[in-house]
């Protein structure tokens, strides 16, 4: 039994699901489901479908080098079944997913950062213009206390999102 | 680089899995039976049978079943003659095969081996892949001299 990758999405394909496409040069391909294969029928590129892993990694959405990857190599010689082996490598590969699942959300929540930066940044540039929909500018001449807070990096966030929920 | 099937074969009658086709002229999935064409891919000397009995199965031939065949196109020198009625072991069928793990194989085209009665191929070479099921079907020559095993 081996788990396979299917050619077009890169998912794995359990032992009793999908199909196994062999060409006449030899090349099998293998696929999840049906739709990755009428996709190859249509003969789509998956470098250049949005959904696929192959797209991802080639885009940068994903995480490309890490070491985590090393342990998951094709090997082709059958090992001799020992009972503690396997064992340790059962436990080894839940602990291997887990820490390749956290670091490829960090990686994924790095990338993300700079567009959160530039939204609470607009955000901020709004509520300043619009501020007159939220008080009426009479309201804050005369109750200094409900004016905007300096702008500064790291405080002003927690008070910028007091005002916040009102305009929304 | 896509092949394109090489075999002229559209045959509507007999189940067929995949009930809409697509709308590319690609190979419709289904049985071997009468009057399918199909490759053949040893050095026996012909070069395309048409099947003319499916022995087993009501429906039609499939992935590693034997046909009996008649001889269309052959190559001039060769130990088969045109005309030649035959028998065949089906070495890929575009037609899905299940496996005893539960997933398909396809392959590419129709493509058979030519053997006796015996079940001993006539040729000394098989070309393209071929699965693995022939060893089930007691057909280990055939694997024996093929180049590669899917």
């Amino acid at each position: 039994m081996r788990l396979e990758k299917c050619w077009f999405c890169s998912s794995t394909v359990y032992p009793g699901h999908g199909i196994q496409f062999v060409r006449n040069d030899a090349k099998i391909f293998h696929f999840c489901r049906s739709k990755c294969h009428k996709n190859f029928k249509m003969k789509r590129n998956p470098r250049k479908v949005k959904w696929t892993k192959a797209y991802r990694r080639l885009h940068g959405k994903d995480m490309t080098q890490d070491s985590t990857f090393e342990f998951e190599r094709k090997r082709n010689r059958p090992e001799r079944y020992d009972r503690n082996l396997a064992e340790n490598t059962l436990k080894a590969i839940k602990k291997i997913d887990k820490i390749r699942s956290d670091r490829a959300s960090d990686h994924i929540k790095n990338r993300l950062k700079t567009g959160k930066v530039q939204r609470q940044k607009e955000a901020r540039k709004q509520l300043e213009l619009g501020i007159h929909l939220v008080k009426a500018p009479l309201a804050l001449a005369q109750d200094s206390s409900l004016c905007l807070p300096k702008i500064k990096d790291n405080v002003s966030q927690a008070q910028t999102e007091e005002n916040q929920p009102m305009e929304e | 680089m896509w092949q394109f099937p090489v075999s002229d074969q559209v045959p509507q009658i007999s189940g067929n899995r995949q009930a809409c086709g697509n709308s590319f002229d690609k190979q419709q999935r289904t049985f071997i039976q009468m009057r399918t064409v199909l490759k053949v891919v040893d050095n026996s000397g012909a070069k395309k049978v048409m099947c003319i009995q499916a022995l087993k199965g009501k429906k039609g031939a499939r992935l590693g079943d034997t046909i009996i065949a008649s001889v269309k196109e052959a190559m001039p020198n060769g130990k088969v003659k045109k005309g030649k009625v035959v028998y065949g072991v089906v070495v890929r069928a575009a037609m899905q095969r299940g496996r005893c793990d539960g997933s398909e194989v396809k392959f590419d085209d129709n493509a058979v081996v030519l053997v006796d009665k015996q079940g001993q191929p006539i040729g000394t070479r098989v070309f393209g892949p071929v699965p693995h099921e022939l060893r089930q079907k007691k057909h280990v020559k055939i694997l024996t001299l093929a180049e590669h095993i899917a």
